[in-house]
């Protein structure tokens, strides 16, 4: 499947803009508008005071109230539309990101084992996508508050230009100082926010292992390491309270400053009779509001910093590719597989048994034959590597502890419905998990088969694997935790369901021997020797491994 | 049989209780609380003066002030400023150090809690909910305590230091501004009504939408083999399209809740303004008045909105703290019963889980001391049960489970493993060094005890770890294989060095060409002791001192190997089964 290039973060964070420009513009109008009926309201009050109040006019302070309730009613229309706008578009952004991991994941196939944890998919779907996608929504915002500086400044301007000077240098020297500082804070907490980690693992560190801590010991040991950990939390709080209590001061305090400057510039203009009352009185409503605006305005910044941040996590996960080469592009492979590596060969159409002392070897050749390793492998006479993966892959199946059961009915499990979910749910002697799923093939299995125990979710996936019929079925440990008589049934009726075609079973337990039509053993990852289980069994060292008759 | 997470059984604290924690938590530093209120009212009032002074000067440049008293005013509104600046960064520090505080007991008390919960709490519960509480219960509670909640309360501070401020420069403009409050008050509990189950939902369908793609993740290999590209896409959209239609839900109750509280602030400016001018017009006020007035006015929204906008916070940290001590109220065990000897037995037990049917019969066992016994029998046949009931982890219905002629529930958890040690195939690594995943059993053991111990289970590569015994192991640090993780439990056994040890298929997962050499050395190491064994392979049975086979929640068969092969019996069948026969 072809795959986007992984592009930048700042593609990424600009696509949702480019492809919603028209309800960005849309959303801003409204904000733009939104923002001058709200500072209008003090140029309405220095109005209300000159042309009305001071001179007992009747007749404009009803006009001059009438405006004030009309755009009462007008501002929060014209916010709300603006902010829908861009809720909506950051909305959008959200899910898409979402729906673009969902596609990586497809591209990149088997490649994101080991490069994407659990806990990280999580983050990057909820948090990450979340910041990613905000972009929008901070620009709208940030386009609010400007407009409301921009506007309510013209507006000083014209009661007094020496005012509007103050307030337009005093709400510079504000985002100046106390955005950098900010900035600071951010670092701080984010320090805060590394230990908080920390101590939130411990604590799942002591929930996950609590059997262990309670039935064998060493719950004292770890209260102690964990209250240790949480006073030195304490102490990092500490230190960023204090930090945290200045900027929050200075935060608030620059502005009102600038408010009590403009308030004195203003006063003795006033005395001076350089300006009216009412105009004094917009000059101070301007600043108060503009208390507010400059610390919004940094928020909206602090939160394109996150946006970005995130942005980066986003592309480096969609920047993960399928671990194999998947250029292959021939089709029709017959004949026998064979793994050179460890020389393992598999004969068609015939049950073969691969007996190794140790697991992960026998694994390693195994995914190599269903091409989830790169090798030199061969299908007959083609290289594996050459052929089309998604052929191999239709005709070649791995069964192993690792295979996932994803959440969905058992029907839906076994991908197929009625007698071939039921006789492969008997060839797995997977009955129990039947009845404990309400003896229906409706029946929902959890996520990760969370609600089945470990042996009914090993055999469920087998069954699953005997439903779907594969050419080739390369099986490891399928019965590892399975009882011997309920094995020695197993091994049966796979051996007959598979009748004809090609298998191989990764095990030592003699009841998969008994009907092996051929047998493979490995020593030290490399095949040692091959022929029929009776033959094998002259050797000793084959026998202590695969007859249970001599352990004692 | 291995039981599976069963759902959420821990319990939720009522309201009453959650009340009763929250006073608790202010009482707890109730001095620095009050120290932290005390400033911030300073602070606020210091803030208030601001617009009282303007008026004077108002006033004061009608009736004929010269520039000195203007400047001296002025100055003095400056000096407000300074004033408000100190506090509130003095007001500010005590706040945040009061949360600290209060987080950090808050989260010790709960794991503390959690570390001594009863065995059979822990085994009920499963481990998920019980960390959803300890990690993001907590998180979210400790989070209100340090953040939300200081800026909450210092803006209602602000809010009942202004209204104050409105009552001292004109009482009945001061009982005007407040008009719109009943509206605040409606708009609120409407928002409120809403907003629990809105967020909660979106949270949730933000959580599936996680899910669906970290099983995708998480199952990629399997995606590839069953070739389920097309489902496990169209999951990720529905989950996505879902997430899309819960957050339009948020998006409407915003839209029910913004407007109204913007529409009200502007309404209050409008109300005061109109009482005050017309007030004005019957000579009641002077003109420096009506503008103080309207400018305190002006101040109200913003406390205001910060409080009406993070009120559903509080509600979320509600519910968080309410999970949150409904582990805290859960009731210790009595467990004061002190054994004689390590003689332990099963008499006519009966068992079941939670309200289901029984799985054990009125069963009997009696280990003998020192011996090696091994349990057999077909999955579900109640092996594992029989493991817990001899481990102290659950009571029986009826009939009993002695250890030293005590009932083994009734023995302390601290004494109680000190003689039984249960090992069962889920076994956990900690984040932490290999020292200190051993230690635990055996707080003063050094490290040729630990060397020892892991050289008993064969576990010889420890030798070549980078680090040694201080290699780091758990999430994202050196991983160990399900074998190795394996016998460092039995590594754990031998260093706990308990009288009795029930292993329940505690090496099913070790390599067929090691698990003998473990059995073995395992053996050795436990010479001496009572060793009780779940298998469903047969592996250990041969060289058991005697075999106990299990059915259907039954002693079935019981005796050496020879005389049950002898017997021709239940067990001489299953032998001949396991043997490829």
């Amino acid at each position: 499947m072809p795959t986007a290039p992984p592009g930048t973060p700042l593609r990424l964070i600009t696509g949702p803009i480019r492809s919603q420009i028209f309800r960005i513009a849309l959303g801003a109008l409204f904000f733009v508008g939104a923002a001058a009926a709200s500072i209008a309201q003090p140029w309405l009050i220095g109005k209300l005071v000159d042309d009305a109040i001071v001179p007992r006019q009747a007749g404009s302070f009803a006009l001059w109230i009438g405006v004030m309730l009309v755009l009462a009613a007008v501002h929060p229309a014209l916010w709300i539309s603006g902010y829908r706008q861009f809720y909506l578009a950051d909305a959008t952004a959200r899910t898409g990101f979402v729906v673009t991991m969902a596609e990586h994941l497809n591209d990149a196939g088997p490649g994101v084992r080991g490069k994407v944890s659990t806990g990280e998919m999580i983050n990057l779907t909820t948090d990450d996508a979340f910041h990613a996608g905000r972009t929008c929504g901070s620009i709208g915002h940030i386009t609010n508050h400007l407009s409301m500086f921009g506007i309510g400044a013209v507006l000083v301007w014209t009661v007094s230009p020496l005012l509007g000077a103050v307030v337009v240098g005093g709400g510079i020297v504000t985002g100046f100082i106390a955005g950098p500082m900010l900035g600071r804070l951010q670092q701080r907490q984010l320090d805060y926010r590394v230990g908080l980690g920390g101590l939130t693992m411990r604590a799942a560190d002591i929930v996950g292992g609590l059997r262990v801590l309670r039935g064998i010991g060493g719950d004292v040991l770890f209260a102690e390491r964990y209250r240790e950990q949480s006073a030195e939390l304490r102490r990092i709080g500490y230190r960023v309270a204090g930090s945290n209590s200045w900027i929050y001061g200075l935060r608030q305090a620059l502005p009102v400053t600038f408010l009590a400057g403009v308030t004195w510039v203003g006063a003795l203009q006033a005395l001076a009779g350089d300006i009216s009352v009412g105009g004094l009185a917009t000059a101070f409503a301007v600043s108060t509001m503009f208390v507010v605006v400059s610390g919004n305005l940094i928020n909206s910044s602090i939160m394109l910093v996150q946006t970005w941040v995130a942005a980066k996590r986003i592309v480096a996960f969609l920047a993960t590719r399928d671990d194999i080469d998947t250029g292959g592009d021939r089709r029709g492979a017959t004949g026998e597989l064979h793994d050179p590596d460890s020389g393992l060969a598999v004969e068609p159409g015939r049950l073969t048994v691969l007996v190794s002392a140790e697991s992960a070897p026998a694994q390693a050749a195994c995914e190599r034959l269903a091409r989830y390793r790169d090798s030199d492998a061969r299908w007959g006479e083609f290289e594996l590597s050459g052929l089309e993966l998604d052929e191999v892959r239709r005709r070649v199946m791995l069964l192993s502890d690792e295979d996932y059961l994803f959440s969905g009915t058992l029907a839906r499990t076994l991908r197929v419905d009625g007698d071939e979910a039921l006789a492969a749910i008997e060839t797995a002697c997977a009955g129990d998990v039947y009845s404990s799923l309400g003896s229906s093939l409706d029946g929902e299995v959890a996520e990760g088969g969370r609600n089945l125990s470990g042996g009914q979710r090993q055999r469920l996936r087998l069954a699953r694997a005997v439903a779907a019929r594969p050419e080739t079925l390369l099986a490891v440990e399928p019965t590892s935790a399975v009882d011997a008589h309920t094995e020695s049934l197993i091994a049966a009726r796979v051996a007959v369901a598979r009748e004809g075609r090609t298998t191989l079973v990764a095990t030592t337990s003699p009841l998969w021997l008994a009907h092996a039509e051929r047998v493979a053993w490995m020593v030290d990852g490399k095949v040692h020797a091959s022929g029929a289980h009776a033959e094998l069994a002259a050797d000793a060292d084959y026998r202590r491994l695969t007859s249970h008759q001599e352990f004692a | 049989m291995t039981v599976t997470e069963s759902p959420a059984r821990l319990p939720v604290a009522s309201r009453a209780e959650v009340r009763r924690a929250i006073v608790g938590i202010v009482a707890a530093d109730r001095r620095r609380a009050l120290l932290a209120a005390v400033l911030y009212v300073v602070a606020a009032g210091a803030g208030a003066a601001l617009p009282i002074l303007l008026g004077e000067v108002i006033d004061g440049i009608g009736t004929g002030w010269s520039a000195t008293q203007v400047n001296l005013v002025c100055a003095a509104l400056v000096g407000c400023v300074a004033v408000q600046f100190a506090f509130v960064r003095l007001g500010r520090a005590a706040g945040y150090r009061f949360g600290e505080r209060a987080a950090a007991r808050l989260r010790e008390t709960v794991v503390g809690k959690v570390l001594s919960l009863p065995l059979h709490r822990i085994e009920q519960a499963g481990t998920g909910d019980l960390g959803t509480r300890t990690a993001s219960d907590v998180n979210a509670v400790a989070q209100l305590l340090r953040e939300t909640g200081p800026h909450v309360v210092t803006a209602l501070i602000e809010l009942t230091v202004l209204y104050a401020a409105a009552f001292v420069v004109n009482p009945v403009l001061g009982l005007c501004a407040l008009l719109t409050a009943p509206l605040l008050v409606l708009n609120a509990r409407r928002y409120l009504r809403g907003a629990r189950d809105t967020f909660l939902e979106q949270r949730s369908a933000q959580s599936e939408a996680a899910e669906a793609l970290a099983a995708s993740a998480a199952g990629a290999r399997t995606v590839a083999s069953l070739r389920l590209q097309d489902e496990r896409l169209a999951a990720g959209r529905e989950r996505a399209e879902h997430l899309y239609d819960r957050l339009l839900r948020v998006l409407r109750l915003q839209m029910g809740f913004f407007p109204f509280l913007q529409g009200t602030n502007r309404l209050q400016v409008c109300v005061v303004a109109l009482a005050a001018g017309l007030w004005y017009f019957g000579g009641g006020i002077t003109i420096g008045t009506v503008v103080a007035s309207i400018m305190i006015t002006l101040r109200f929204s913003n406390p205001t909105n910060m409080v009406m906008t993070q009120i559903n916070e509080f509600q979320q940290g509600g519910a968080a703290l309410a999970r949150i001590e409904g582990i805290i109220l859960i009731d210790g065990e009595e467990r004061t019963a002190l054994p004689e000897g390590a003689d332990i037995v099963l008499d006519e037990v009966t068992f079941g889980y939670g309200d289901g049917p029984d799985v054990l019969h009125g069963l009997s066992l009696h280990p003998r001391v020192g011996e090696r016994l091994v349990v057999v029998g077909p999955s579900g046949a109640g092996k594992s049960t029989i493991a817990r009931l001899l481990a102290g982890i659950d009571r029986p219905r009826s009939g009993s489970a002695l250890l030293g002629g005590v009932p083994v529930c009734d023995i302390p958890v601290e004494e109680l493993r000190k003689r039984i040690v249960l090992v069962t195939q889920e076994h956990y690594v900690f984040t932490a060094s290999v020292r200190d995943n051993l230690v635990l059993a055996a707080p003063d053991a050094d490290d040729r005890l630990l060397l020892d111990a892991l050289r008993q289970v064969d576990a010889d590569w420890v030798a070549s770890l980078p680090e040694g015994l201080d290699t780091m192991l758990g999430d994202g640090h050196f991983a160990l294989s399900v074998a190795e993780i394996q016998q460092l439990a039995l590594a754990r056994v031998v260093l706990a060095d308990p009288d009795i040890v029930i292993l329940d298929e505690a090496t099913a997962g070790i390599d067929p060409g090691s698990a003998g050499n473990v059995e073995a050395a395992l053996a050795a190491a436990l010479t001496g002791r009572t060793v009780i064994a779940v298998a469903h392979q047969l592996q250990a049975a041969r060289a058991a001192d005697r075999i106990a086979v299990v059915e259907a929640g039954r002693i079935a068969e019981l005796g050496a190997h020879d005389e049950l092969l002898a017997s021709g019996g239940v067990y001489a069948e299953l032998w001949r089964t396991w043997r490829g026969a």
